[in-house]
């Protein structure tokens, strides 16, 4: 099985600022990771490569410092990396993105599965995976949590809905955008992170894709952002905890631990 | 243990490098100078796992790839309740082929990128490990290979740190590790009943302010704080205590240990 896992390199800030005149992230000086959601990606990919062979790609579009989050999936144990980087990529919107990412996953031949994190933590759109699968022209399934079984020509995989989830058979190739429940990802080692700052990321050029120039960038954009408002605050969220005063103490011990406050 | 403060040897944290290092070969390098230096000059190394939830280098891993000296009584690393079954079993494998044979176990700071062990996992019937189950783990399944230590919070209310200190001392504790002590604190000396061995953490960098999540309350930035001075006080307080030095200055600091405790 040939799979590419899409990762984005996001900020690793919940203090992300916003540009006032492009209305646009600010990137610029702020430590950068790789979107969390991605990593499950990743990992499904390594696992589903245990389970069944092939190789996994894990192709990312961004600057030349987005190899940094190709590096840790190569540390994670993806095959190869590939970097999608050109300025004429610059100011794409999730259309127009989607769109290159798409035709990078025709130039690496031959793939059978194309795995996104549900969405990216900087955007929240939650539009690329589905965006990939519209371009391509594959079938899609979104916010998958668990892949149950895989045939020559189909996957059967579990995804989650507002009321539960679905079990649905997929055909191949196809996308999927799986949730933080579909696995736990790997911790790279030592070794792995010192082998994968070594290795090679290959950089594809928009023409290296044949990527229209129509149809990206801002050119290849129709989204436009007129206003940004920051949400309204949250209100604090009230766990009751009944029973009896040894299971309520017990359980309250587990919620803190689980959240690390104790 | 003992023989640890009877011969005067300091425990010295090192931090291991960040797994998200960019210049990592770097930190490698800086890593394994300190170790050398400490290792050289007799003292104990101390590894910390993943403080405050940061992934970095478990410290196994870091002695095995740089092929660090290992002597079994001058080294010790720690290990928390945040890792899978199978690192964590890897790691305590290691450990025993090294012939390390200190261990600080505590239960850790999470982070969503870290796995937690589970309860089902080592054997016991909880809803979250802590460092008493994991103590109990590491000697039902590797006897008689470690002294293993576990930590003391003086910070805490101290009726419930004294019951689970009781919990961990059953458990098969060895030594006992302090959170960082300034000057004096009355909680020590309750530790005197358990019978065993005490190392007090002794704060070494001039940002005492730092500590004040550990504390509990705000410690002004501006707080004057002489590191050396507190470790001659607390040297002079508590003469039977061992000594664990935390982000010590290997250029200013470390020289002058070996005149500090003579």
């Amino acid at each position: 099985m040939k799979i590419v896992v899409c990762i984005k390199q996001v900020p690793a800030t919940h203090e992300v600022s916003i540009d006032p005149e492009t209305k646009r992230l600010k990137r610029e000086s702020v430590e950068a990771e790789v979107n969390p959601f991605d990593l499950y990606a990743i990992e499904e990919g390594l696992r589903l490569r245990e389970r069944f062979g092939g190789e996994v790609v894990a192709l990312s579009m961004g600057p030349p410092q987005a190899q940094w989050a190709l590096r840790e999936a190569l540390s994670m144990g993806v095959d190869r990396g590939l970097l999608l980087s050109d300025k004429a990529f610059a100011g794409s919107d999730t259309w127009a993105t989607s769109y290159a990412l798409a035709r990078a996953v025709e130039t690496v031949g031959a793939v059978d599965l194309v795995l996104c994190g549900k969405q990216a933590i900087d955007g929240d759109t939650a539009q690329v995976g589905p965006g990939i699968a519209a371009h391509l022209g594959w079938p899609q399934a979104t916010y998958v949590s668990h892949v149950q079984d895989a045939g020559a020509k189909h996957l059967t995989v579990t995804r989650m809905n507002e009321d539960g989830h679905d079990v649905v058979q997929i055909d191949l190739p196809a996308v999927l955008t799986v949730v933080k429940d579909i696995n736990t990802p790997r911790v790279p080692k030592l070794r792995d992170c010192r082998t994968a700052l070594r290795a090679e990321v290959a950089v594809l050029t928009a023409d290296a894709v044949r990527a229209e120039p129509a149809r990206i960038g801002l050119d290849g954009s129709p989204t436009r952002v007129v206003k940004i408002n920051p949400p309204p605050p949250r209100g604090g969220k009230t766990l009751v905890l009944d029973g009896s005063p040894a299971e309520t103490a017990r359980r309250l011990v587990h919620e803190l631990r689980m959240k690390s406050l104790v | 243990m003992q023989h640890h403060i009877d011969k005067k040897m300091f425990h010295i944290e090192i931090l291991s490098p960040k797994q998200k290092s960019q210049k990592l070969e770097e930190d490698l390098a800086s890593f394994a100078d300190k170790y050398r230096r400490a290792f050289d000059a007799g003292h104990v190394i101390c590894i910390p796992d993943n403080p405050m939830g940061n992934l970095a280098f478990q410290g196994i891993e870091l002695i095995q790839e740089l092929g660090l000296p290992v002597h079994g009584d001058q080294v010790s690393v720690h290990i928390n309740t945040f890792h899978t079954k199978r690192d964590l079993d890897a790691m305590l494998t290691a450990a025993c082929d090294l012939g390390i044979s200190h261990m600080l176990v505590i239960s850790g700071d999470g982070s969503p990128r870290l796995p937690k062990l589970t309860g089902k996992e080592v054997g016991y019937d909880v809803e979250a490990v802590t460092s008493v189950e994991l103590l109990r783990y590491i000697r039902r399944e590797y006897p008689g290979k470690f002294h293993i230590g576990v930590a003391f919070n003086p910070y805490e209310p101290q009726d419930h740190e004294l019951e689970k200190m009781h919990r961990k001392v059953d458990a098969g504790a060895e030594f006992i590790t302090t959170q960082p002590v300034i000057e004096s604190h009355p909680a020590v000396e309750s530790l005197w009943q358990f019978g065993l061995p005490v190392v007090i953490e002794c704060w070494m960098s001039k940002k005492i302010h730092l500590l004040s999540e550990c504390v509990g309350y705000e410690i002004p930035e501006d707080t004057p704080y002489d590191p050396v001075s507190n470790l001659q006080t607390l040297m002079a307080k508590y003469p039977k205590c061992g000594f664990y030095l935390a982000i010590l200055g290997f250029k200013t600091q470390f020289p002058i240990l070996k005149d500090v405790w003579k």
